[in-house]
This record gives C-alpha cells, structure tokens and sequence, in this order.
C-alpha cells in the first residue's frame, strides 16, 4: 500500500513537471518580445536600456533549452508566477491568490449540493429502477448533463432576475452594502451565489444522478446480491450492507476526478455572471492578451487535475480491496 | 430421525406438480412443468440436464429465489408437509437460510467483493439468529475451521483466496443458520478436478455429520457419481428420469439418459473419445410439441410428435419416454 | 433423425455474408431502442438545417438585411423575435446549426482519427511502445483542454489573420476545430486501446500472423472492423463533447460573427444584455439547439453502448 502510494505520487510529480514545461513552451511559442512585452507592452516608457536589463535578469538572452526552462522552474516552485501585462506590476501570484477564494467558494458550494442531492437521488433510482419516475428522473438527468452550464445560467438570469426580480443576476455582492448588520450581508452573499451555484451545481446533479444510478444498476445484478437475498436479508439490509459500498466505488471516483476539472468549467459561468473569480480573470486575461496571468492559471488548473486524479486513485485504493 | 433403516413418515422436502413461467416482454414462456419428487433428510439427490433443462429455475422455485419475472403457474412446494409460499418474497425471508440454504458458485461474484469473508460468514448469524457480534465471529471462525480453513483467512477478502477456498467459503456460510436443506448450484464447475474431488468429500462429509438434505445441480455426470444417491434428469423444463445413480449409470432407461452416460469418456469401456450429443437443446422459446427431446432422440416414434411422455414409476425408478408405456399408473410416488 | 452436427458447419457463408448478417441484426436491434430512434430522427433535422439553410430561410442576415426592429419579443413575422439588430432569430439559429453541426463533425472525426491510431498502435506493439503512447495520453488527460484551446486559439490566429476562408469556414473556426480535434483524442485512444489489448490475443489474430500477414494489414483488416462498434458507441459522446468545448470557446469570444455558431449567438446575446433585459428569445434558441442535439448524439451513444454490450439477461 506505502509502495502504491509512493509511486503513484511520483508519476503524479512526473506529470506536473511535464505540465509546466509545455507551459513554458506554449507561451513561448507566442510571438513577440517577451521583455518587451513583460515590461508593459508596446504602450510602456520603458527605455531599450530597462529592456536589455530586464532581459538579462530574466535570462532571456540564454538559450530556450535548457537554461531558460530550468529558470523557469526554479521560479515557478518558489511561487515566483511572473508579472501581469494588464494589471502593471501586480504579481500573478497574488493576482490568482486574490481571485480564487471566491471560484472556490462558488465551486465548492455547488459540488455540495450536486453531491449531496445527484448521488442520493442517483443512487436511490438505481436501486427502484422502472417506473414514471425512474424515466423522468433519467430523462431530466440526462437533459441537465447535456445543458451548457453558462446558457443554463442565462436562462436563469431572465427568470429569477429580469422576469421575476428575486435573485441578483451580478457579481457576489451588493456594492452599496455598507454598515449592514451581519445577517444581511449574509443574505445579500446568499442571494449573489444562489443563481451561479444553481447554474453549475444542475449540470453536475445530472452528471451524478446518472452515474449513481448506473452504478447501483450495475451492482443490483451481481451475484453477491443473489447471495444477499438468498440469506434473507430485507431490501433495506441488501442496500445498506452490499450494494451501497459497491456502487460508490465508481461514484466516488468520477466525483474526485471532477474536483480537477470543476474550476475551468466555471470559467463561463463566471462570465455570465461577473463573478469575481479565477474564471473572469482568465477571460480578463485572455482578452487583454496578459500571457503570464494565462500561464499561472493553466499551472494551476494543470495542477489541480493532477492532484484529484491523484485523490482519486487514493480514494480508490482506500475503497477498493481489490486494488491494494 | 437419524437412524438410517427407517423412513421417516413425512419427507423433509415435498415437491408436488411444480410449474413456473417466465415473463419475457408480455409472453409467458414455460420455464418448468409438472416438476415432483420428495427428498428426506440426509438423502442428496442431483440435477443433472443442459443448459434450459429447468434445474436451475427448480431449485431457486425450492429455496423461494425466483427473479421478479417469475411465475408459478401450478403446483406447490411443501416443506416439512407444509406448504412454503415461494412466490412471495416477504414471506419467504424468515424460511430463508435457516431452512434452505444455497451454495453459490464461489469462483464468481457470489462473495461481496469488498468485505471480509469471516463478515459475510457471520451476517446471517447476527441478522437471522440475533448473535452478538462477538458471538457470530466466533461463530463463523468455527464454520471455517469445518470446512478446513484456519480461522486467521477469515480477515482475508473473497479475491485474495483461491476458488476451492472461496468454495469452501460459501459452504461455510450457507451452514451458519443450521439449516436441515442445502441447495449447490453448480459447486464445483469453475474448478479443477482436484479441488473438485475436495470439495465433494467435503460436502458428503457435512451431509453425514449434520444430517443434511442436499440437492446438487450440475451438468457434469461425474460429479454426480461421487457425491449423491440419487439422480434426476431434466429436459426441457420436465423430468425425464429419476432413479438410484447406480442403476441410472448401469441402465439408463431414457435416450436422453443413456446418450449423456455415453458421452462421458471411459476407457475401460472402450470409450476414449468424447461423444457429444449431437444437436442442441430447445430454449424457452422453440420446445418442440411433444416429447421436446424428439429431435434429437435416436428411438423416436410417431406418438412422441403428439402426446409429452407422462412420468411413470418402473422397477428401478421414473422415466418419462414412450418406450415404457404407462400401465394406468399416472402419477408417480417418488422414489426415496 | 439429425446428422451429425459437423457436417451441417461446412455449409457455411462466406465472410462477407457474415459481415452482411452481423450489420443488419445489429441495425435492427439498435434501431428496436427508443432513444436511438428519437436521437437519430433530432439528429436528422439538424443535419437538414445545417445541410440546406439558404434554401430553408434565406441568406444570413447581416446588420444591413436585418428584417425587423430590435430585440422584439416573438410574433407572427418573427417566431423567434429578433436580435439586438433587428435580425430573426430563427434565420440565425438555423443558419447557426450548420456551424456548429460542422465544427463537431469534423473535429470529432479529427479526434477519432489522432485517438484511434494511437490506441491501436499502443496496444497492438505493446512494450515501449505501448507504454511512451499511454504517458502521451495521460498526459493529454491531464492537461486542462479548455484553457488550453481558449489560450492557442487566439495565438493562432495572431498568426493566420482572420481574412478569407478554408474549405468554407473561416479561419478563426478552423482553428476550434483543429484545437478541439488535438485536445479530446486521449479518451478514444484509452479506449481503444484496452479493446486492442483484449483483441490482440484472440485466434484470428494469431493465425493472420502466422500465414505472415504484416502488422499494419493486421491492423487495419483485422482489428479495426472489429474496434467500430466501440469506437461508434464512445464517438457520438465525443461529438456531444466537442459541441459543448466549441459552444463554450465561442461564447467565450472566439468564433466569428461572420459565420456565427450556435455558440457564437449565446456570445453576441450575452454582450447584447439579452439576459437583463428578458430576452428570452434571443438566448434560449440556440442554446435550445445545443442541449437538443447534445442530448440526441448522447442518447446514440447510449442506444449503440447498449447494443454492443448487452446486459442483464431476463431469463437466468
């Protein structure tokens, strides 16, 4: 099991590595100066004289590989993400750092609530399968894991916001908030996340529903199950002591792979609505061509994959003894 | 009970007329008929046929396992003289186990594969018996030490034993209850011959030691020369012979009979090739009118086309074929 | 009374009779699904908007040809009201579906290509090989496609100018099209891989190897038919995923107005204000468009899933 762990963390520093390094090739890649550009584009007051030194402090002028890459590492393990072109003289770092509490909480709270409702939901259709509500719930399913979060978003935006004013449709909180006791600043944080949770959290409910359900489906039709009714037990025994820890195995799994890949999917939902996270910044980024900004957040969500694929197989090897 | 001379009165199991269908997208496809026999504690009887013959279906319809799909469509089971609702799957709980107990095939899927085999042995003691938690691990440390397994494997999970220890396994746990009947479905097919041959000393020895009552299905003529006294063989959903598995092995009456014993390998009778019973047996969907064995039956007869052979009890047993005529015996009293 | 079985077996067809056989009993099973039928019949549809849209509404509506006022609710004229141009919604949408219908397509097909050669040259040499193409793969699993297409893209297109076009897309399309096709390959590849690997060991690709018969004739004769049906089944819910990657990326600012994808309409209605100010019209048909066709091609996959892995046998 040590074994397991150490080498599966190896190949998972392995796999960070390599993701770095095509970070460091791709925008190098891009065509331009990059001191030039660094220093603050072709708009900057920099002098060809602040230019050259910055280059040599940056070891530009050395060759790409390997020093300039080995540079670039060594940074990049101190923290040291670079410098933003858009946002002059702010650090990407603390730019990400600054951002990512509230994607966090935005992503956070709406994997709790998809966990909670899709798997239970998912779990409990597979184990009573057929039926009306069965197909509904499958059909719904199925349509919610299809829907593109950020147009269910929108949709939601004219039906709770425009049409019927109940929720903010805009950014985390009410800028003319001031001196508010603590339970309406509580109400007024609630209300701006209820509409961006609901808009990622329904897409993965169905994701989850369907999953579970297949899971438990699956797991109804083994023999131990047989051997499980053979015995004696009640449905309720069945469920509780066989069929539930075996259909968690794939859930579980699916569930800790998405925890990587949950933040660059709410990159448009936080476009849709303001939101003020890493989501917006890379589509700050991205329009104002701020490459090192762009660079830091593909580490970080490179790095984030890897770290819940990394969960995942742990997970998986703590849930399955099989696997050990 | 336990003195072998005498016959007890009632038999433990009462098999009376059974029929079940299956429910395949609104038809009703016969899966058994006419299915009777008895069975007295400490007697082991197999059931032998291909794949469709109703031996499986017969011995879930005894430990009241059929799928949801299922219906009996005639007849009864009777245990201990009363009679068993197999159809209802509530009602059947408390029977299960305690009275009738199944041995799955190990070699698959039948042990949960994340919990500990010592776990699932001491399940039914807890939740069917109410034995504390000490009291069933103890419990269940003595049952694998029956079967010959020493009690630390128990903390071993199902894929980390090999498939005569998983066999052994299920054996263990299928006794946990004390139960009188124990249904083996296909036991020993996915192992070698030796652990085979283990295995079925195991089981006589069980039988004789606690008085068991066993039926054992399997498709494999050898195994039921080790293990059982008696043998039935099924077709078709229907029985087609039943008798003493000496005087089946030496005079099969039924074609069907004679061509499996045939098909088994022999040397010293000269038989060193394997002979397959040409053809293929009927599914549920095409049994042919009649006799279901006609086609492929080496003696068949005009009236095999029209009327289905009535089991009937002859000097060494029951056979259904119409190359033993009834003689206005029309049902059957069972051989013991 | 039967002849022996054997001599029945010699009468058999021949390979393509076979083959012939094995379609049609597998077209009429997949077809005997309800979901495969209402998928493939939505799927129809599309494909007749996205084939034929000048013959259906007319030219594209530009700012210049738009027919009706701003942003008006739907009504007889306008049975999807109209866009912050005075353009009809249904002219765009359909003309929209073209679009994105085609960036899936091609960009699926890219992926199933790049996906299939490498899983089945993984699995079939297996060693080194197998084991440098799965670190490739793997690698093209973790690296976080989306960000990575929404940071190429534009790159690229710095490079290529955004003038003129390629095989009738313009260029900032093809661009998607290619990112998405390099991007979302690792998943066929695993797939195709582990059945090339259970594949590999079965008679018939021994024998063709013992007659002498080169690997890549193994490869493309032998196992490649038999790699379809999972390579169909894993290829409709790849489509669905290249749909949602290219609605996404073009919402996000990357298609064209000029050649605006399904997508690309969310994008012109989001910065339009549609959402605050109600118009419901102006967002919900495309986005509509992509949740029906999605779950059309998930539902193909489901239903051609389920045909080649049948489960659960009603009778025991």
């Amino acid at each position: 099991m040590i074994w397991r762990i150490g080498s599966v963390l190896v190949r998972a520093f392995v796999t960070l590595l390599m993701v770095a390094a095509l970070n460091f090739v791709l925008f190098r890649v891009i065509p331009g100066d990059p001191a030039a550009m660094l220093l603050g584009g072709a708009r900057s007051s920099a002098t060809a004289e602040q230019i050259d030194a910055q280059r040599e402090r940056w070891g530009l002028d050395r060759p790409l590989i390997p020093d300039q890459v080995l540079q670039y590492l060594s940074a990049t393990a101190q923290g040291d993400l670079g410098y933003s072109f858009k946002f002059r003289g702010r650090r990407v770092s603390d730019l990400i750092i600054e951002r990512l509490p509230a994607t966090l909480l935005l992503v956070g709270l709406a994997q709790g609530v998809a966990i909670f409702c899709g798997v239970t939901l998912g779990l409990y259709a597979g184990w009573r399968r057929g039926g009306a509500i069965d197909h509904v719930t499958t059909g719904t399913s199925l349509a919610l894991y299809s829907t593109p979060p950020f147009w269910l978003g929108m949709l939601l935006v004219v039906v709770f916001s425009t049409m019927l004013g109940w929720l903010p449709g805009y950014g985390s909180y009410s800028p003319g908030l001031v001196n508010a006791d603590l339970l309406d600043w509580f109400g007024d944080r609630t209300g701006h996340l209820a509409l961006p949770v609901l808009a990622i959290a329904l897409g993965l409910i169905g994701q989850y529903v369907v999953v579970a359900r297949a899971a438990m489906s699956d797991v109804v039709t083994e023999d131990y199950m047989v051997t499980a009714r053979a015995k004696g037990l009640t449905s309720g025994q069945m469920l509780r002591r066989h069929a539930f820890r075996n259909a968690l195995l794939p859930v579980v799994t699916l569930v800790t792979l998405n925890l990587g890949y949950v933040v660059a999917g709410a990159i448009t939902v936080e476009s849709v609505f303001a939101w003020p996270g890493i989501g917006s910044l890379t589509v700050e980024a991205l329009n104002a061509r701020d490459y090192p900004v762009l660079q830091g957040i593909f580490l970080l969500l490179g790095a984030s994959i890897v770290a819940a694929n990394l969960l995942a197989d742990v997970a998986y090897g703590l849930l399955d003894p099989r696997v050990r | 009970m336990n003195n072998p001379s005498s016959i007890p009165a009632i038999p433990l199991l009462a098999v009376e007329r059974l029929a079940v269908d299956y429910g395949l997208k609104g038809v009703s496809l016969p899966a058994i008929r006419d299915v009777t026999f008895e069975l007295h504690s400490g007697k082991a009887v197999a059931l032998v046929g291909e794949s469709g013959s109703g031996k499986t279906t017969t011995a879930m319809a005894i430990a009241g396992l059929l799928s949801p799909n299922a219906v009996v469509s005639g007849g009864e089971v009777r245990y201990r003289g009363s009679r068993i609702p197999i159809d209802d799957d509530a009602a059947m709980r408390p029977h299960r186990w305690r009275d009738t107990s199944v041995i799955f095939q190990g070699a698959m899927n039948a042990l949960n594969p994340v919990q500990r085999v010592s776990n699932q042995i001491a399940e039914p003691c807890r939740l069917k018996l109410g034995m504390s938690r000490k009291a069933a691990t103890e419990r269940a440390a003595e049952l694998l030490e029956l079967v010959g397994i020493s009690a630390e494997r128990g903390a071993a999970y199902p894929h980390e034993l090999s498939g005569g220890m998983r066999q052994r396994v299920m054996i263990a746990m299928a006794l946990a209850c004390h139960p009188s009947l124990v249904i083996g479905d296909e036991p020993t097919t996915a192992l070698d011959v030796i652990t085979q041959a283990q295995i079925l000393k195991l089981l006589a020895e069980l039988r004789s030691r606690l008085n068991l009552a066993l039926i054992l299905i399997t498709h494999d003529l050898s195994v039921v020369a080790e293990s059982c006294d008696r043998v039935m063989i099924m077709y078709a959903g229907r029985i087609v012979e039943d008798g003493n598995v000496a005087d089946i092995f030496a005079n099969p009456m039924h074609p069907y009979s004679r061509l499996l014993i045939e098909s088994i390998p022999d040397p010293q009778q000269g038989r060193r090739v394997v002979r397959p019973i040409p053809g293929d047996p009927p599914t549920l969907q095409n049994r042919p009118s009649g006799c279901a064995f006609r086609y492929r039956c080496p003696s068949a007869m005009a009236i095999c086309a029209t009327d289905i052979p009535r089991l009937i009890s002859t000097g060494q047993g029951r056979v259904a074929c119409h190359l033993y005529p009834s003689t206005n015996e029309e049902m059957v009293s069972p051989n013991v | 009374m039967r002849e022996n079985v054997l001599v029945e077996l010699k009468e058999s067809q021949s390979p393509q009779h076979v083959r012939v056989n094995a379609i049609k009993s597998f077209l009429a099973q997949f077809l005997r699904n309800n979901g495969a039928r209402l998928g493939l019949l939505t799927l129809a549809f599309f494909v007749v908007l996205a084939a034929v849209p000048g013959v259906l509404v007319g030219p594209l509506q530009t700012a210049a040809s738009a027919t009706g006022d701003f942003l008006t609710a739907p009504s007889r004229e306008h049975l999807l009201g109209t866009d912050d141009v005075g353009r009809d919604v249904i002219n765009l949408v359909v003309h929209g579906s073209r679009i994105s219908l085609t960036i899936a397509l091609v960009s699926t097909i890219i992926s199933l290509l790049v996906g299939t050669t490498v899983g089945l040259t993984a699995g079939y040499f297996g060693r080194w090989v197998d084991i440098w193409l799965m670190r490739l793969t793997d690698f093209f699993f973790v690296i976080p496609s989306f960000v990575l297409a929404l940071v190429i893209t534009p790159v690229v297109l710095q490079h290529m100018g955004r003038g003129g076009t390629i095989i009738g897309l313009r260029p900032s399309l093809m661009v998607i099209i290619i990112v998405i096709g390099l991007t979302s390959w690792a998943f066929v590849a695993r797939i195709v891989r582990s059945q090339t690997l259970s594949l590999r060991e079965r008679q018939f690709v021994e024998r063709a190897k013992v007659v002498g018969t080169g690997n890549l004739k193994i490869m493309v004769s032998h196992l490649l038919p038999n790699l379809v049906p999972q390579i169909a089944a894993n290829g409709a819910i790849v489509v669905a995923g290249a749909i949602y990657t290219e609605t996404a990326l073009s919402f996000l600012g990357l298609g064209d107005p000029l050649q605006p994808s399904w997508g690309t309409l969310l994008s012109l209605a989001q910065r339009a204000g549609a959402a605050s100010s109600g118009a419901w019209w102006y967002l919900g048909a495309p986005g509509l468009c992509v949740l029906i066709v999605s779950l059309a091609f998930v539902m193909i996959g489901n239903a051609l899933d389920d045909t080649f892995n049948p489960r659960r046998r009603a009778i025991p």
